[in-house]
């Protein structure tokens, strides 16, 4: 078939065959290591992008957490402080209890320690008194010149008087 | 430099011109030419007489040795770049590699921000192309001779001004657009393709008619030796470049554009002749181009 401007089939496939062999081979050549060079250098300034806001993510957190930790230092004081005086009034309220519950023991003891000394001189005294008027009336029996009767009073007045200044 | 250098210089180079435009014209007659102007043309169009043996095998248009020879500097070129400098590739990129990350970039960015949702073949696709179309048209420029089966001794013209290049591209390029909307749409985005059949052809002459025409023009400057001077710096040099940046932006771009239009998604509901109003006039600019 006579077609125009010559045109031939046979060397439209041998235009196509040779296209083909340059196709193939600069994909393989060329365009495919050049674009993997181009997506590892993306994805490695990527990987640094990521890395670099995470960084900056965890600091801003980080950042958020200690300034609610400074703002709640005060509170946190002040809460301290009201558990202390709490604790140091009721320890105050328990020292004050023990003392007022010793106190209430000491006293009716002491008392009755006191009664019992009271009583114990009491009757050591009369026992004195009782001896001592003993002693006397036999001096005065065994001794007496005079009037019995006399002489026992001159002596008990003798006897109470030195005992007044013994005690 | 001082006055006196520059004044020696100049006279210099002065010389030196005259000798060579006076020798180039003197020489002109008995160079002589085999083949008249409007031959030399019409075989740049029809390559009916010029052809070239292809290892002895079948004589075929000078285009197809170019498109030979330029795969194989760039594969050899591709292969010693794979072994050489991306195993030293640095995060912070030297001249070189950043000269090759931009190269692979540029179509790849093509492909991702023309079809975001189906770019995995397209980008290497775009790449190929890209890079044959440029470096294709930059071949001609080295002037590399090739003797045809009838003895004669030609300059190896860019492998796209040979028709059956052009037409291979423009075909292979529409196919891909076909294959995104099969691939992002079934069997239903066969209708929606076939609408752009013209691209076949569109595509196919646009290559063929931009590069045919910077080597007519290139053909038509040469033949004439007074035409030889100052001349070939802007139509050889600049106008080659030129071509080689434009077209090879121009098939990519077009292909991405459809690609991108042709594979995405499509609901059911009758939204398949409802088209982005921001992305068709921007297909219909590049087309126009």
């Amino acid at each position: 078939m006579n077609i125009p401007l010559n045109i031939d089939w046979q060397q439209i496939l041998l235009h196509l065959f040779n296209f083909s062999i340059l196709a193939g081979g600069l994909y393989l050549l060329l365009y495919r290591p050049v674009k993997d060079f181009m997506r590892k250098r993306e994805e490695y300034y990527q990987s640094m992008d990521e890395q670099a806001r995470q960084d900056r993510a965890s600091a801003q957190a980080l950042q958020q957490e200690y300034q609610a930790r400074l703002a709640g230092v005060g509170a946190e004081i002040a809460q301290r402080r009201a558990d202390a005086q709490k604790e140091l009034d009721q320890y105050r309220a328990q020292q004050m209890d023990a003392a007022q519950q010793e106190a209430g023991e000491i006293v009716p003891q002491a008392r009755a320690n006191a009664r019992r000394e009271r009583e114990k001189l009491l009757s050591s005294a009369s026992q004195e008194l009782a001896d001592l008027a003993v002693t006397a009336t036999e001096k005065v029996v065994l001794t007496s010149q005079g009037d019995p009767y006399e002489a026992f009073l001159n002596l008990a007045e003798k006897g109470v008087s030195s005992h007044d200044n013994a005690q | 430099m001082d006055k006196s250098k520059r004044n020696r210089f100049l006279v210099g180079w002065i010389c030196i011109t005259a000798l060579l435009l006076a020798g180039s014209l003197l020489l002109s007659s008995s160079a002589g030419h085999d083949e008249t102007i409007q031959t030399a043309m019409q075989d740049a169009v029809l390559h009916e007489e010029n052809q070239v043996s292809l290892f002895g095998l079948l004589p075929v248009n000078p285009g197809l040795i170019s498109g030979f020879v330029v795969t194989g500097v760039l594969l050899a070129a591709a292969a010693l770049i794979r072994l050489f400098v991306i195993p030293k590739f640095q995060y912070v990129p030297g001249k070189l590699q950043i000269l090759l990350e931009q190269w692979v970039g540029l179509f790849d960015n093509m492909a991702r921000s023309s079809s975001p949702w189906r770019c995995g073949f397209l980008g290497p696709y775009l790449f190929a192309a890209g890079t044959y179309i440029f470096c294709g048209t930059i071949f001609e420029l080295f002037g590399l001779q090739a003797i045809t089966t009838a003895g004669r001794s030609i300059t190896l013209p860019a492998p796209l001004s040979d028709v059956n290049g052009a037409i291979m591209l423009g075909v292979l390029s529409y196919l891909v657009i076909l294959s995104g909307a099969i691939a992002g749409n079934g069997l239903r985005g066969i209708p929606s393709a076939l609408t752009e059949i013209s691209l076949l052809l569109s595509m196919s002459f646009r290559l063929f008619g931009a590069l045919l025409s910077g080597l007519l023009v290139t053909e038509l400057v040469y033949y004439y030796i007074t035409l030889s001077f100052v001349l070939p710096v802007v139509v050889g040099v600049l106008f080659t470049l030129l071509h080689a940046v434009i077209q090879a932006y121009v098939l990519t771009m077009l292909t991405s554009l459809f690609y991108g239009e042709m594979s995405e998604p499509k609901k059911r509901s009758g939204r398949q002749k409802h088209r982005s109003p921001a992305r068709r006039p921007k297909t219909r600019l590049v087309k126009s181009v």
